[in-house]
């Protein structure tokens, strides 16, 4: 007996191990690449009584769910005949999402990769949209040809970049970008100083701590977060470009006249930075649980309003803000300051639209009726639908004036700030194709935070007064205007698509890395430059990055030899 | 299941050891409704634990989900090169790292497990009042049945800096002037994940104990009493002798299982900071061969967890026999 129960548990314990090599595919037949064998007769799709259908989608970016019967999403559907219900990512990385999905071959009709589109591409799991979309001219003439041969990756366009088509002209109100981000109320505290360098900004911040140790209600002031959570570690670490006035490339800085990339992460600049962080720390200005945190807690303590500054993404930390108004805590929400380490800099922190061909949302080759998708997404291009996407539906969330010119009321306003009003009452497909500048009817911005009176009137008084004090009138305007935004930009568009398997990949990911794990250490250390020594020879020691470096060379020549048309 | 097939065959189990090869056939005409009876559950196995193994193909490969296993190109035995950090690739000790991570939590977990399950149930076992048993027994089982996810939440409070249950305790007592950032300490990390593991897992664990000590004849205690044996003395010579036999096998089949240290917890508690003594098998297998899409090199990392775990098992085994104990085969 003693012989059976061993097998018997060996098996066992081997079915437990043999769980690790089993995420591969064992069969590799795969019939769907073309798309149309699986097309024929209509599909699956589900489609209800109304002949609605009803595709699913996932973007592998934060986002909210809309709710089962979504209000707009039904008018919708009621115009064009379907609807999408979209998921988001949630408690994962998109990497990590968009890596399961492929290993189970199992896709949604639309997806968004983020991060994870190389893998996508790499896997076969998208169609090639140019040779379904004769028949949707509102895709097809998204972009111009020149645009779309950008977006091709071996002569196919896989997916439809959603933002950075601007109808007309630039409208943004809303600086969504990184910046160092300061509360109304300490800079009233302070009457409005101008803030220009990252001294400035943390001395401001000091004095106003002491002054004002706790929030009215008690509660204590923290001086500055700095989220570290996984991919979201950019807060901490990318600032040093920012600092030296270039833009938001990414993984690298651009210089202006060799084209040659520089590593970021080295400069003198980058050293001042982490230096002032540590200093910072050791005076308590810094949480001290800041490098411990995950993205859920660090939302949670900004909703509270009691965090005065921090260096994020605003489209991060966009539901924080949320949160701090439907509170009425007005005085607790951020502006942008485009800080520098020197004066005299000229900073860089906010830059037009760009077509970045590294995201997008595709169809997938699980789409069973890749037609109606199509059509979908066409659909949803259509001014009258655009507009209901952007602003919602006449007389229940914006008013239409004498002049054509769209309005809200206050409770409109307040209602569009509201998540469970949004969520059941809202549904702009945010990461569907999208046009930015103006609506199509010419009069209006494409939505109420473009609409310069709108976006004015909506405002809470604490952030007009702060920006009449600076005399502006949007959050963009804090920054420096953007300008032209050079060929090569963004970089990050090609060094998201790096995977491990090649030799500058992967002296990105023992980059990030040693990174992640170096830099809180460098500015929690006793010892600054002991800590920074050792960061630094560890980095040295253990990343490539001169064939980083080249990789990043060869693309930025690339970039500028497409834009100058020499290709 | 074999469990099941494992007991039944337990009646002839004198009779099948003294029996030679000759009469194979005999005893499978004898034992046929048996064999009939698992066959679904070896077919189970096979689709689910075998056939998948064909995917170790991947580890030799350069693998990409496009071309699939039959279309990639071979590339031999240099994922599992790059992997160690071996000439031709650039040295790399983070592969040993996680190696080291793993066994210390696994150890760790594997010990404190058993002593604390082990002693748990013998408490529980002494316990005179039926009702206090069992509400303490239900009560100790519930974490089991919480994710992980809430568990992490919960060590997020306790050990918090600014409302930590633990920071304000021993600040309350004057042990330390100042909370103390546990999270953020790689020294503690291994402990911290113990101690969860602990609270989530000792109820549970002990579950099996308490149902061996049931099954201990109650004259031998009796016996013993009537000789004069105290209660410790009936522990040490009782039942600590009745459990020796399951908790050799339970250790041995544990020591398999040293390798799978986990995942979620050391995922959710981890940062930046520790990561260097946070990060686990799984969690390089999840961030190489998903995220960064190298399916081969998160392959090849799984394929040395199975061997290492194998190896494992027979050394434990082994050292059972050698002892003259309890072995599974």
């Amino acid at each position: 007996m003693k012989k059976i129960k061993s097998i018997a548990a060996f098996t066992l314990a081997l079915a437990m191990m043999a769980g690790m090599g089993a995420c591969g595919k064992t069969d590799s037949d795969s019939d769907s690449k073309g798309g149309s064998a699986n097309n024929a007769g209509g599909g699956s799709v589900e489609v209800d009584e109304d002949g609605i259908k009803t595709f699913t989608a996932f973007f592998a970016v934060p986002g909210n769910e809309v709710d089962k019967g979504n209000r707009v999403q039904e008018a919708i559907a009621k115009e064009i005949g379907a609807r999408c219900e979209m998921k988001w990512l949630t408690g994962q990385t998109a990497d990590e999402a968009v890596g399961i999905m492929i290993a189970g071959e199992e896709y949604p009709d639309f997806i968004d990769g983020s991060t994870g589109y190389s893998k996508l591409l790499d896997a076969g799991a998208l169609i090639p949209l140019d040779e379904y979309w004769d028949d949707y001219p509102n895709i097809k003439n998204f972009y111009s040809e020149a645009e779309w041969n950008s977006v091709k990756v071996d002569g196919h366009v896989y997916i439809v970049p959603q933002f950075g088509n601007d109808y007309m002209y630039s409208t943004d109100c809303v600086h969504n970008d990184e910046a160092f981000w300061i509360q109304t109320r300490v800079l009233k505290w302070d009457n409005y100083p101008k803030i220009e360098t990252l001294d400035e900004y943390f001395d401001l911040i000091e004095r106003y701590l002491e002054a004002n140790p706790t929030m009215e209600d008690g509660t204590p002031n923290i001086g500055y977060e700095i989220l570290c959570d996984d991919w979201r570690y950019f807060c901490l670490e990318n600032a040093p470009f920012f600092l030296d006035g270039y833009p938001n490339d990414g993984c690298c800085i651009v210089d202006r006249d060799t084209h040659k990339a520089i590593d970021y992460n080295t400069t003198p600049t980058a050293k001042r930075y982490f230096q002032k962080l540590n200093e910072e720390y050791k005076k308590g200005i810094i949480d001290p649980e800041t490098f411990t945190m995950n993205y859920d807690t660090y939302i949670s303590k900004l909703s509270t309003g009691r965090v005065c500054g921090m260096v994020d993404q605003h489209w991060d930390f966009n539901d924080a803000e949320l949160a701090i108004k439907s509170q009425g805590l007005d005085d607790n929400t951020y502006v942008p300051v485009g800080v520098v380490i020197d004066k005299g800099i000229e900073e860089h922190y906010h830059s037009g639209s760009t077509l970045d061909v590294s995201n997008g949302v595709g169809i997938t080759t699980s789409c069973k009726d890749i037609p109606g998708a199509l059509k979908f997404m066409n659909d949803l291009l259509d001014p009258k639908i655009l507009t209901l996407r952007n602003w919602g539906e006449k007389d229940v969330d914006y008013l239409v004036g004498d002049d054509g010119i769209f309005y809200r009321t206050d409770e409109m306003r307040s209602n569009a700030n509201d998540q469970t009003y949004i969520n059941a009452n809202l549904c702009p497909y945010a990461y569907f194709p999208n046009y930015k500048g103006m609506d199509h009817d010419e009069i209006n911005a494409c939505n109420p935070s473009s609409q310069p009176s709108e976006f004015y009137e909506s405002l809470p008084e604490p952030v007009k007064e702060c920006f009449d004090a600076y005399g502006v009138q949007t959050y963009v305007q804090m920054t420096n205007k953007s300008g032209e935004n050079a060929p090569w930009y963004p970089m990050w568009s090609y060094s998201n698509t790096f995977t491990a398997d090649t030799d500058y990949g992967l002296a990105k990911v023992n980059m990030d890395e040693v990174k992640h794990e170096y830099l809180p250490k460098v500015v929690i250390a006793d010892d600054f430059d002991a800590a920074w020594d050792e960061y630094m020879s560890v980095y040295n020691e253990r990343c490539d990055i001169d064939c980083y470096l080249n990789a990043l060379d060869t693309e930025i020549q690339r970039r500028i030899d497409v834009a100058e048309g020499n290709s | 299941m074999s469990k099941n097939v494992a007991l039944a065959a337990d009646g002839n189990a004198a009779a099948l050891k003294a029996e030679n090869k000759k009469s194979f056939w005999k005893q499978v005409k004898n034992q046929k409704t048996l064999i009939l009876l698992s066959i679904p559950f070896v077919v189970y196995v096979i689709i689910f634990c075998y056939v998948p193994l064909v995917g170790w193909i991947m580890a030799f490969q350069n693998y990409k989900p496009a071309k699939g296993l039959l279309n990639s190109e071979f590339v031999g035995l240099d994922k599992f090169k790059r992997l160690f950090g071996v000439a031709p690739f650039p040295k790399n000790d983070v592969f040993l790292g996680v190696i080291r991570n793993t066994l210390a939590m696994g150890l760790i977990n594997l010990v404190l497990g058993t002593v604390c399950a082990i002693a748990f149930a013998i408490l529980l076992s002494e316990f005179r009042s039926r009702g206090g048993k069992k509400v303490i027994q239900t009560i100790s089982y519930l974490p089991h049945f919480l994710s992980w996810v809430i568990v992490a939440g919960i060590v997020f409070d306790v050990l918090s800096m600014e409302n930590g249950m633990l920071n304000k305790l021993l600040v309350g007592l004057g042990i330390v002037d100042k909370g103390v950032n546990w999270l953020a300490e790689p020294k503690y990390f291994w402990w911290i994940v113990a101690f969860t593991n602990l609270w989530k897992e000792t109820g549970w664990n002990s579950i099996i104990y308490l149902a061996a000590i049931t099954s201990i004849n109650p004259d031998l205690y009796e016996a013993a009493s009537i000789d004069g044996a105290g209660r410790l003395s009936r522990i040490w010579h009782i039942t600590l002798p009745g459990l020796k036999p399951t908790i050799l096998i339970l250790l041995i089949m544990n020591v398999g299982n040293v390798l799978n240290a986990g995942f979620d917890i050391q995922y959710l508690l981890g940062n930046g900071l520790v990561q260097r003594y946070s990060q686990t098998i799984d969690i390089y297998v999840l961030k190489y061969g998903i995220s960064q899409g190298d399916y081969s090199i998160g392959t090849a990392a799984g394929i040395f967890k199975s061997l290492v775990s194998i190896i494992l098992i027979f050394l434990a085994n082994r050292t059972a026999k050698a002892m003259g104990e309890e072995h599974l085969f």
